[in-house]
């Protein structure tokens, strides 16, 4: 659906975007994880077709975004980072405006309006301005916008930023079902929560550099760091490690009372049924999931919310 | 604890540099201009440019033309001979002040001891360069005549050649009124045009940009707003000046709707035009405030342009301000009829375009460029 290649971009002296090249194929959710700063927005704005690059090509559904840039427009939805809404009108004025720029006609607008309020959630809401909306509300109504000519690809700038949990949920939900509709997604983050929940694929970047992409497992197989469980017990001997042992394959490091065994969560119930059987009495149970947080750290040596 | 505050606040006042500028300089500019205009400063270091008078000579004897040679030694007033039709229609135009007319006769009147026919016709508008050129000629004949008998039939007749009647309005409530009306929108289309940038700022024109609209059509767009809102609000200070101090508005309709679509135009140009300069609202404030206030007092919004040296008198010309309220003392008081004012509407229109073609340019530089 989208090909992008040698991608560069630099702002006086700073490189923002340096020399990136992926694809992302239709229908699926593309995150691009990276700290502030990363060169995440920077590459969405020339997507969006409203920033020129200094090198490489944009190609969306096969037409070049620079030369076909109108075709380009409606093929594309974007979620910008900020709420881009005019306060003082309601939610659907401001969607009958945001529609209205992609010339669609004025009854089939009033149903896709309609129909967009349904799926995010406000419809009864529609009248009330939106300087009366919660954050979380506006963010939705954001989205709405980017939807009304029903574009083939959905870009998402951090558009769950400032809001609180219930409402983060209600759009992921969103976008699952948005995904579900055949509507490919780029969605740009520094929560890496997000992107283990919502994407297919994933582009790790940094300072303006893609350092790794593929799915979850794929990045995952990138780092030496395994999963592991750590136990702690009311009381546990030398000797208890070494009969769990004998029942269990897995490598053990024993510290006092805590045992940390190198497992999976798949394999949680078989070291509990050994503890079990030796009458071990588990205090405290904690995973240790090799994350993408992890593997920033792995290949960056930096926190993603650095 | 007060010092304390008191040096944060003037150390934050003093980073301001536009802040600076309206406080210091701004009065500083408007002090020299007011000092030009009312208070003769200049005229100590050389003359002043003469006030152009023109002088008709139907007389056409030596005693006329004598006595127009001596009058043309005064610094004050440079008499300039013309036709009698076409020196009546500069004068109702508001090019010249004043018409001098030597009546047939007026070499026998002098020789007879007699009343001179002479008569001096004027525009009622520049009434305060009237009284001077008025003075200055009777103070002429006097000195220049030089026959006791003749001196004390000196009488100058006057007439005003645009006479006030209950269908013309005042020059001077043309003056406030046209004045008034032009500098106040410019300031309500500086505000206007300062909602590009807080569109900038909320992130609606990166997601305009983003729409299928090209960037020139979001400028035009903002420039109709202005424009309608210019409409509105000069139609709306002309009814209530009609209403309040019978400003006759119905005396050429047709003239004045054509005058308030151009100074619609060229101040809403100008409007975008300033905001196309900066990058931020309070670039834009601090900008906007020095820019109107000066035009307007350079313009004649806040002083009669008549009532300035000829140096600011010919600074006045760059002004949108100076083109409408000229343009409206065409209709209301002059009474001239659309095609004598259509070359001030056409600067206007000129001023506007012009400053249209910037403004698109310093739009894409200033105002859409993404990082």
């Amino acid at each position: 659906m989208i090909q992008v290649q040698n991608l560069s971009k630099s702002f006086q002296n700073v490189q923002a975007v340096n020399d990136i090249s992926f694809t992302i194929k239709k229908g699926e959710i593309f995150g691009f994880l990276g700290p502030n700063g990363a060169g995440k927005s920077t590459t969405l704005n020339m997507m969006s077709t409203i920033l020129k690059s200094d090198t490489g090509t944009i190609h969306i559904d096969g037409k070049n975004s620079i030369e076909n840039s109108k075709e380009c427009k409606h093929l594309i939805g974007v979620v910008p980072q900020e709420i881009s809404l005019y306060e003082d009108l309601s939610a659907y004025d401001n969607l009958l405006f945001w529609g209205d720029l992609y010339g669609i006609p004025s009854k089939i607008l009033k149903e896709r309006i309609h129909t967009t309020l349904e799926l995010i959630g406000l419809l009864d809401r529609k009248k009330d301005l939106i300087k009366t909306y919660s954050g979380g509300m506006k963010r939705r109504i954001n989205i709405a916008a980017a939807l009304l000519h029903h574009p083939k690809v959905l870009f998402m700038d951090e558009p769950t930023v400032g809001i609180d949990p219930q409402s983060r949920n209600h759009i992921f939900e969103v976008i699952e079902t948005l995904n579900k509709q055949g509507i490919t997604i780029v969605y740009t983050t520094h929560y890496m929560e997000e992107v283990e929940r919502l994407c297919d694929r994933i582009a790790i970047i940094d300072s303006g550099k893609i350092i790794a992409q593929g799915t979850q497992s794929q990045l995952k197989e990138l780092v030496q760091t395994k999963e592991s469980i750590q136990f702690e017990f009311d009381f546990l001997s030398e000797a208890n490690v070494n009969q769990l042992r004998k029942l269990l394959s897995y490598t053990m490091t024993q510290n006092k009372n805590k045992l940390l065994v190198e497992s999976t969560v798949k394999e949680l119930s078989n070291v509990i049924t050994a503890c079990n059987e030796l009458q071990l009495s588990i205090k405290d149970i904690q995973l240790n999931k090799v994350n993408l947080e992890a593997i920033f750290l792995n290949l960056t040596g930096k926190q993603l919310r650095d | 604890m007060i010092i304390t505050i008191l040096k944060k606040d003037l150390r934050l006042y003093f980073s301001d540099k536009k802040g600076i500028l309206i406080t210091f300089l701004l009065p500083i500019i408007m002090i020299t201009l007011f000092a030009f205009a009312f208070g003769g400063v200049g005229k100590k270091k050389s003359a002043p440019k003469p006030l152009g008078v023109l002088v008709v000579d139907k007389d056409a004897t030596t005693a006329s033309q004598e006595l127009i040679a001596k009058l043309n030694t005064m610094q004050t007033i440079r008499l300039i001979p013309s036709e009698e039709e076409k020196a009546l229609d500069l004068v109702r135009k508001g090019k010249n002040v004043a018409v001098l007319i030597f009546e047939k006769g007026f070499s026998d009147a002098v020789a007879a001891d007699a009343a001179l026919p002479i008569e001096l016709k004027y525009d009622a508008a520049r009434d305060i360069q009237m009284r001077i050129v008025h003075t200055v000629l009777k103070e002429g004949f006097r000195y220049h005549l030089g026959k006791i008998n003749v001196i004390n039939n000196v009488k100058l007749k006057t007439t005003s050649l645009i006479k006030e009647s209950s269908t013309k309005a005042h020059p001077g409530l043309v003056q406030a009124v046209g004045g008034t009306a032009i500098m106040m929108l410019l300031f309500s289309i500086a505000a206007i045009g300062g909602g590009l940038l807080d569109e900038k700022d909320a992130g609606t024109l990166k997601r305009l940009l983003i729409a299928p609209v090209k960037p020139l059509h979001i400028l035009l767009a903002k420039m109709g707003t202005a424009m309608v809102v210019s409409i509105l609000q000069l139609t709306t200070m002309f009814v209530f000046s009609w209403l309040a101090f019978g400003l006759p508005i119905f005396m050429d309709t047709f003239s004045l709707i054509v005058l308030i679509l151009c100074i619609s135009f060229a101040v809403s140009s100008f409007g975008v035009f300033l905001v196309s300069t900066v990058k931020t609202r309070q670039q834009l404030q601090g900008m906007s405030t020095i820019i109107i206030i000066l035009m307007s007092a350079i313009g004649g919004s806040m002083i009669p342009i008549s009532m300035m040296p000829v140096f600011m008198q010919n600074i006045a010309v760059i002004s949108v301000n100076y083109w409408g309220i000229e343009g409206f003392f065409d209709i209301f008081w002059r009474q001239l009829p659309l095609i004598a004012i259509l070359p001030k509407m056409g600067i206007l229109l000129a001023i506007g375009l012009g400053m249209t073609l910037v403004s698109t340019v310093l739009f894409k530089k200033n105002i859409i460029a993404i990082e």
